[in-house]
């Protein structure tokens, strides 16, 4: 028991006393908490430019621009008079859009033809591709049952009759708990975990590469060190996973008990694999640099941005051994969308399983390193060999 | 001149005597170009899970959920017989979304009284739940417009009339530069530049610490290449030079391998490119000068670089940031390269318009090695006297 409270001090004391720790664990989870979110603070896309040619020109045409200027989504920033003009406006990324209406636009309709009119959107960048497709399709669909319905009530059917006609069956689309597709509520939330991850392995391995070196035997000191580590993030994860969201005006369904059952286990899962890394590669340097050029790639392939279902199914398997992929699923499951312990378990299980497996691989790791290796604290870039400077 | 040859040659010998130094510009690089590769190989989401609430049981629901099935972007993987159990399916991760089709459905569709099919997607997994809305779209409008035109048909209007007067204004679509919408175009293409964007930085952040860290005669490099300029530039080109050929092989990779479609100018692309990892090289270094500790220089590029990727206007676009947020990212690096890119691969963009990325990343990065010789000089100027007094007193 003296033991494992003596490396709970001693982790503690490690992380508080050395300002470069201190400094990667509180001070950059601050600054991110500040500049990560800041790009998304509008959440949604709006007005997107597009621009309109009209070939046409006739009242039915004009009718169509004036329904799509009124929409929210876009903004009908130019009309052109050749398509080769509004393409050059997408070249230079004036515009996202190009509404196209042929010549004859409005003769074709009045004669009970299939009239076609021509979206095109700037596909290389997708939210506003979507934005301006959207923006411009709706008004232009809601012109074109009007103009059905009108035509049917000309010839005297009825209105619902006359609906019912153009489109049989109604599709109804609801989006569940991001129904204005916020892009800040869609990122923010992952993004806080995969920080908290990173920050936390970056801090915790540096503790692990300078460790001054102890009699007390091992498993004892690592029960300490978790309970040094319990006892931190229990302030830090609140503050990140909770306190932040509120902040930036992030939907917050959940439960705190729900977030503790999923943070116990992630937190021993990261602080165990930081252990386990710190390791491997010994050296302060290395595990800073690897770990911050790992960020990203580990937010892709946490399966949060982009489906997981779409990774190859090896990809997929090795993604679950990082505590962020099912730590990410179990926040957002439960914060963003509500899900109740029952959801959440699969995943509340894997991250269990995590931290005991990477508890068990740094033991192996320490172990079969033991003796030897004792000495290594605090390498510094100062002691190799001084035949660098030439 | 040559003291220039002599510093490049220097600093190679010296990443061969690091290995830490060929893993983190060789060996890191390449394998996450390969990671995250793989991860967008698929380039488009298909067969997502989705579960179906057929409340109806009829020949017509059944059809839709065939056509549901049919879909490219989703399959069918589970049938629930309440919207309570198909929302616990999609609170657990195995539905992305659910199709409701209530009881009466198709006596409902064949009287005219237009029933609602009902599709619920998981909106907070945004990427995943557009793609099942649009499956469920495609899907019910094609049993729609089917049944529409065999209404019609059974009124006895002719099929090409019947199809006019279901569609009276057809929209055609045209997804400009990207037809495929395929992601592997539009997000590997960029998001490997915001990698090694980072890991130019912090590996040169690690190469400068071994010249100018604590205890490292900073000296010993300038004098040895003949001046500051020579020092500085012996000191990034190696380092230019393999990420370059990082970037090189990744982009054989993508524009070979994965068929991702190059439109532009070859050159303006290395052009591009060379300035671009030589801007981020500079970060790198000027975060190691200004601070003389390596853990609190890579803390800085971590700050800088890793949020950069949503400061670059991939995902949310940077017409769409707050104006403080687009003035940042204009002083990345990323933002112009990956822009560069953007328009010489997908966008084939005029030529008049193609070289302004080009000219922003020379003044990024004129901008930063000037600042860069400046602490340069000035930690040099501030080393002699002391250096001088030492020198004196153990004469």
């Amino acid at each position: 028991m003296k033991a494992i409270l003596r490396a709970l001090r001693a982790e503690l004391a490690a992380i508080f006393g050395d300002p470069q720790i201190l400094s990667v664990m509180v001070v950059s989870l601050a600054i991110y908490a500040l500049i990560y979110p800041y790009p998304y603070r509008p959440e949604l896309l709006r007005e997107v430019p597009v621009a309109v040619v009209d070939l046409d020109n006739s009242a039915g045409s004009r009718q169509l621009a004036r329904d799509i200027e009124a929409s929210e989504a876009v903004a009908v920033v130019a009309r052109p008079p050749t398509m080769a003009e509004a393409e050059r406006l997408v070249h230079e990324r004036r515009a996202y859009g190009i509404l196209l209406v042929p010549q004859g636009f409005e003769r074709e309709l009045l004669r009970g033809r299939q009239s076609p009119i021509a979206i095109y959107a700037d596909a290389s960048y997708f939210l506003m591709y979507q934005k301006a497709l959207t923006g411009i399709a709706g008004p232009a669909r809601t012109t074109g049952v009007q103009v059905q319905v009108a035509r049917q009530l000309a010839t005297g059917t009825s209105r619902t009759e006359a609906l019912s006609g153009a489109s049989p069956i109604a599709l109804v689309e609801v989006p569940l708990f991001n129904p204005a597709g916020g892009y800040a509520t869609y990122i923010l939330p992952a993004a806080f975990v995969l920080i908290l991850q990173q920050t936390m392995m970056m801090g915790l391995g540096l503790v692990a590469t300078r460790r001054a070196p102890s009699a007390d035997p091992l498993p004892w000191r690592m029960l300490g060190r978790a309970g040094a580590w319990l006892g931190l993030y229990a302030l830090l994860l609140p503050m990140y996973l909770v306190v932040l969201p509120w902040a930036y005006g992030l939907p917050w369904l959940g439960h705190l008990p729900a977030l503790a059952t999923l943070g116990v286990p992630f937190v021993l899962a990261v602080g165990f694999l930081a252990q386990a890394v710190a390791a491997v590669l010994r050296r302060a340097e290395i595990v800073q640099m690897v770990l911050l050029s790992l960020g990203m790639p580990l937010f892709f392939l946490s399966g949060f941005s982009w489906p997981i279902e779409s990774l190859p199914p090896l990809l997929r398997a090795a993604a679950q051994a990082i505590p962020s992929t099912a730590m990410i699923e179990g926040y957002v499951r439960s914060a963003q969308m509500g899900a109740g312990l029952a959801e959440l378990a699969p995943l509340i299980r894997q991250l269990w399983l995590l931290a005991f497996a990477y508890a068990g691989i740094t033991l192996l790791l320490r172990l079969g390193a033991s003796g030897s290796r004792l000495s290594t604290a605090r390498p510094q870039v100062r002691s190799r060999e001084a035949g660098d400077a030439l | 001149m040559s003291g220039l040859v002599t510093a490049i040659r220097r600093e190679f010998r010296l990443i061969r005597r690091h290995p830490a130094l060929i893993g983190l510009t060789v060996v890191l690089p390449l394998a996450l170009c390969v990671l995250l590769a793989f991860v967008f190989r698929s380039g488009v989401a298909t067969n997502l899970p989705v579960a179906v609430v057929d409340l109806d049981r009829s020949s017509l629901s059944r059809q839709v959920v065939r056509m549901l099935d049919a879909t490219p972007d989703v399959e069918v993987s589970a049938r629930a017989d309440s919207l309570p159990e198909a929302r616990s399916l999609i609170l657990s991760g195995r539905a992305r979304g659910a199709l409701l089709l209530p009881a009466g459905f198709e006596r409902d569709a064949l009287r005219g009284a237009r029933p609602e099919a009902v599709i619920f997607y998981d909106n907070q997994h945004m990427s995943a739940g557009s793609v099942v809305a649009r499956g469920a779209r495609n899907a019910v409008t094609a049993a729609s417009g089917g049944l529409s035109v065999s209404l019609r048909e059974a009124q006895g209007a002719g099929s090409l009339q019947a199809t006019a007067a279901a569609q009276p204004m057809l929209l055609q679509t045209h997804a400009l530069f990207n037809p495929a919408l395929d992601y592997v175009d539009f997000l590997l293409a960029a998001l490997m530049p915001a990698v090694i964007q980072l890991m130019a930085a912090a590996a040169t952040t690690y190469a400068v610490s071994l010249d100018f860290g604590p205890g490292r005669h900073a000296r010993v490099l300038p004098r040895l290449a003949g001046g500051l300029l020579p020092a500085m530039l012996g000191k990034l080109l190696p380092y230019t030079f393999l990420f370059m050929l990082i970037l090189g092989i990744y982009d054989i990779g993508l524009y070979g391998w994965l068929g991702v479609p190059l439109r532009g100018s070859l050159l303006l692309m290395g052009v591009g490119a060379a300035l671009f990892i030589i801007a981020c090289q500079l970060i790198g270094a000027l975060c190691f000068l200004l601070t003389r500790d390596f853990a609190r220089a890579i803390s800085f590029v971590g700050v800088i670089l890793a949020p950069a990727l949503g400061y670059m206007g991939i995902g949310f676009p940077r017409e769409a940031m707050p104006p403080l947020a687009q003035a940042w990212s204009a002083l990345i690096p990323g933002t112009w390269y990956i822009q560069l890119r953007i328009d010489q691969s997908l966008r084939a963009t005029p030529m008049d318009l193609s070289v302004w990325p080009v000219l922003y990343l020379l003044a990024i990065a004129v901008a930063l090695g000037l600042i860069v010789l400046l602490r340069l000089d000035r930690m040099r100027s501030a080393l002699a006297p002391a250096t001088a007094r030492t020198a004196r007193r153990t004469a």
